[in-house]
């Protein structure tokens, strides 16, 4: 089906309030002011001087009135479905489907991986359209882009993620399940590429089509911009990043291809208003990539996702991803996007995990229920909801089922999915949606005049570390209260059972790559091999004839591991020593 | 109490992206006076590489993400054949209850777990690393 250009958007400007109303209010405003700042005076407090924040640092009123949205353009407000979207992407928001349950699982070996998907699944873990959503992790093994028999792999193995690194490791994880009925999100590093050939080579061999296929690949090179290292120079990161959206474009109509980590920049330190400047940012450069490799914005937009933190200031962090939604609807339509999916934020939320504490960890599940209450209330369109185990360990079952059910509460007890963006027409949530979209704007238009995002690193880094240091700041200051950490301490240690990788698995794993390598065709691989250093080599040189991807998969094919792949990748395209 | 500029070689592994911690750590540290290295390392032997051409005092390990024990391992053993005892090594993160003796057993003195004092750390590292002659 087509889709319909927006017509509404070119509406004029409508005044929300006509003046006399909004003279009214403000003779409303000047006498709760006066009552107002009597109460604060009894309380000692000079109203002249009080003042409160968001959580990002903007000045907030104790209460809000008409006049404090009267300058939005009501068009900035709208309707769901209507861009700029900030109300939501459709016309309809949970009314007929609900957010789609997306907890993110991996640990162990494969088909200890898989006994968590199965369970969760059996315990009402839903996604869209009957679909199951798999929200998968890989190991640090494989985000170092090694194999399991790498010296620097001893004591990782399946550690905060799933030991999977060829072909025949997604046999061990997906064997049994319709590929078309599910969605899988592989989380990466820098291995994407090798870890998209592994799963491209798996479908091929149990006969299902690639174009069949749905879910996400992270390509998120841009990270190192606010955290760890990276195994790519900046240009690198965005040159592989759009090999593969143009690769998707061609053959893969419902693969996302790129997942913008707001998240991981909230959890690196990010407030709220970077996390909105920083994501867009981010997909401006990407997107700006892929139209000079001359793709249109209309057909590679609709597959960008974005990954949103919900943290602990409740009203502000709704109010973000309202001003995410219509910042980036209009910063594509600029772009030259006109059709509604190209301008859509799709998001995945990912509770905050840096709000969570070790110290009294079940008060997590109060923390992650509000997270999860306000992503619901700002419509987010997937959820992972963190344990309440999160600062300790890997989930347990009982912890990963109980964030499961955080989620089912909300969607089944609450009420929430009869009304669409509930909070919209407040007057606080709209103005403050306008104030972070504000201050946003300034931050990404820093960002722009430094060249771009690949190219304003340090500007990144340094705000989001800056931010990092003021949030552990106040927490010293007794500034912020984390309760159970810096305030209502108990010498009580509250004990959860916590989840431990099995022993042997890290030995399993080694013994699997040693069969793996034993029994493989060495002919076959070897020539793969050499097929994918050649493409990897053109690209890396400027001389790219798009055979990158499909030799990678022949090599998965002939059973290359995802450390043989990367090491290709190193080689051709990795930091060079300075000389 | 030492009384010279104490020297801090504060490390993760390359791809272990939860460095907020230990960046604040190393800004405290810095703040306190102390010259600190940051190192983002693959294998443990570039930890006691960077460590003995530094020549440092004290050597951080941040984790949140479990293989410490594999690393702190191999680290204090390699500090100990190579002759330098008196590093004072330190973990920081995401540290299982039940790691904490057998790390003190192969010479981790301090274990700072999640919501740990910087304050804390500071004082830990005056009270333990010793004078130079």
């Amino acid at each position: 089906m087509a889709e319909k250009t927006d017509k509404i958007a070119e509406h004029e400007v409508v005044q929300m309030f006509d003046p006399a109303f909004l003279e009214e209010t403000q003779r409303l405003e000047a006498r709760w002011r006066e009552d107002f700042n009597k109460i604060a005076s009894r309380f000692g407090v000079d109203p002249a001087t009080y003042q409160t924040y968001s959580h990002s640092g903007l000045p907030l009123k104790p209460v809000y009135f008409p006049q404090d949205v009267a300058h939005i353009a009501y068009e900035d407000i709208g309707s769901p479905g209507i861009f700029p979207y900030t109300r939501g992407l459709l016309a309809a928001q949970y009314q007929f489907m609900p957010w789609a349950n997306q907890p993110v699982m991996g640990y162990g070996l494969p088909e200890e991986t898989r006994e968590r998907m199965d369970y969760l699944r059996s315990q009402g873990m839903t996604g869209y359209f009957g679909k199951t959503f798999y929200n998968l992790v890989y190991d640090l093994v494989s985000h170092e882009g090694v194999d399991p028999d790498h010296p620097a792999a001893k004591g990782r193995v399946g550690q905060c993620g799933m030991a999977v690194y060829s072909r025949r490791d997604m046999a061990r994880l997906f064997d049994g399940l319709d590929l078309t009925q599910m969605n899988v999100v592989h989380i990466t590093g820098y291995e994407t590429i090798p870890v998209f050939a592994h799963y491209l080579a798996y479908a091929a061999q149990r006969g299902v089509p690639w174009s069949k296929l749905s879910g996400n690949t992270m390509n998120w090179y841009y990270q190192s911009a606010y955290c760890g290292m990276t195994t790519f120079p900046p240009q690198a990161g965005v040159d592989l990043a759009v090999e593969l959206i143009q690769f998707c474009n061609d053959e893969m109509p419902h693969w996302n291809t790129l997942n913008l980590f707001g998240y991981g920049m909230e959890e690196a330190g990010a407030t709220a208003v970077e996390e909105v400047a920083f994501s867009v940012a981010a997909g401006l450069d990407y997107a700006r990539a892929c139209m000079a490799q001359g793709l249109e914005p209309d057909n590679f937009l609709p597959r960008f996702g974005f990954q949103i933190a919900q943290a602990n200031d409740f009203f502000e962090e709704i109010a973000k991803v309202r001003a995410l939604r219509r910042m980036w609807a209009k910063s594509c339509k600029a772009l030259g996007a006109s059709k509604p999916s190209a301008m859509h934020v799709r998001i995945h939320t990912h509770t905050s995990g840096v709000e969570l504490t070790a110290q009294q960890p079940l008060n997590n599940l109060v923390r992650t229920t509000l997270h999860a209450f306000g992503a619901a209330l700002a419509g987010t369109q997937a959820m992972e909801v963190s344990a309440y185990d999160e600062a300790l360990a890997i989930p347990t079952e009982a912890s990963h089922t109980q964030a499961l059910r955080v989620q089912q509460i909300i969607q089944e007890e609450t009420n929430i999915a009869a009304v669409a963006d509930p909070l919209g027409g407040s007057y606080y949530l709209e103005a403050l949606t306008s104030q972070v979209e504000e201050a946003a704007g300034v931050l990404l238009a820093e960002v722009e005049r430094l060249g771009g995002y690949r190219h304003a690193h340090e500007f990144i880094r340094d705000r989001i570390e800056t931010s990092a240091q003021r949030w552990r700041d106040q927490i010293d200051a007794h500034e912020r209260i984390v309760v159970g950490m810096n305030q209502y301490v108990t010498d009580e240690v509250q004990k959860v059972e916590k989840f431990k990788v099995s022993v042997g698995s890290e030995e399993e794993a080694v013994r699997r790559l040693h069969n793996l390598r034993a029994d493989r065709d060495e002919s076959r691989w070897k020539a793969a091999m050499v097929q994918v250093d050649d493409a990897v080599a053109r690209f890396a040189h400027g001389e790219n004839d798009h055979r990158m991807i499909p030799a990678m998969v022949a090599a998965s094919q002939a059973d290359a591991t995802t450390g043989e792949l990367m090491a290709v990748l190193k080689r051709h395209l990795g930091w060079r020593s300075p000389v | 109490m030492a009384s010279h500029t104490i020297r801090v070689l504060l490390c993760k592994t390359t791809m272990e992206s939860h460095d907020r911690g230990v960046r604040f750590l190393a800004t405290k540290l810095r703040d306190a006076g102390m010259e600190v290295i940051y190192l983002n390392f693959l294998e443990p032997v570039e930890v006691v590489d960077t460590a003995i051409e530094e020549d440092v005092d004290v050597i951080g390990l941040s984790s949140s993400v479990e293989g410490h024990v594999a690393v702190l391992e191999a680290v204090t053993s390699q500090l100990q054949t190579r002759g330098h005892r008196r590093v004072l090594v330190l973990v920081g993160g995401v540290i299982p209850e039940e790691d904490i003796a057998p790390l003190q057993a192969m010479g981790v003195q301090g274990v700072f777990g999640p919501g740990s004092y910087v304050s804390d750390i500071i004082q830990f590292i005056h009270d333990h690393v010793p004078a130079r002659v």
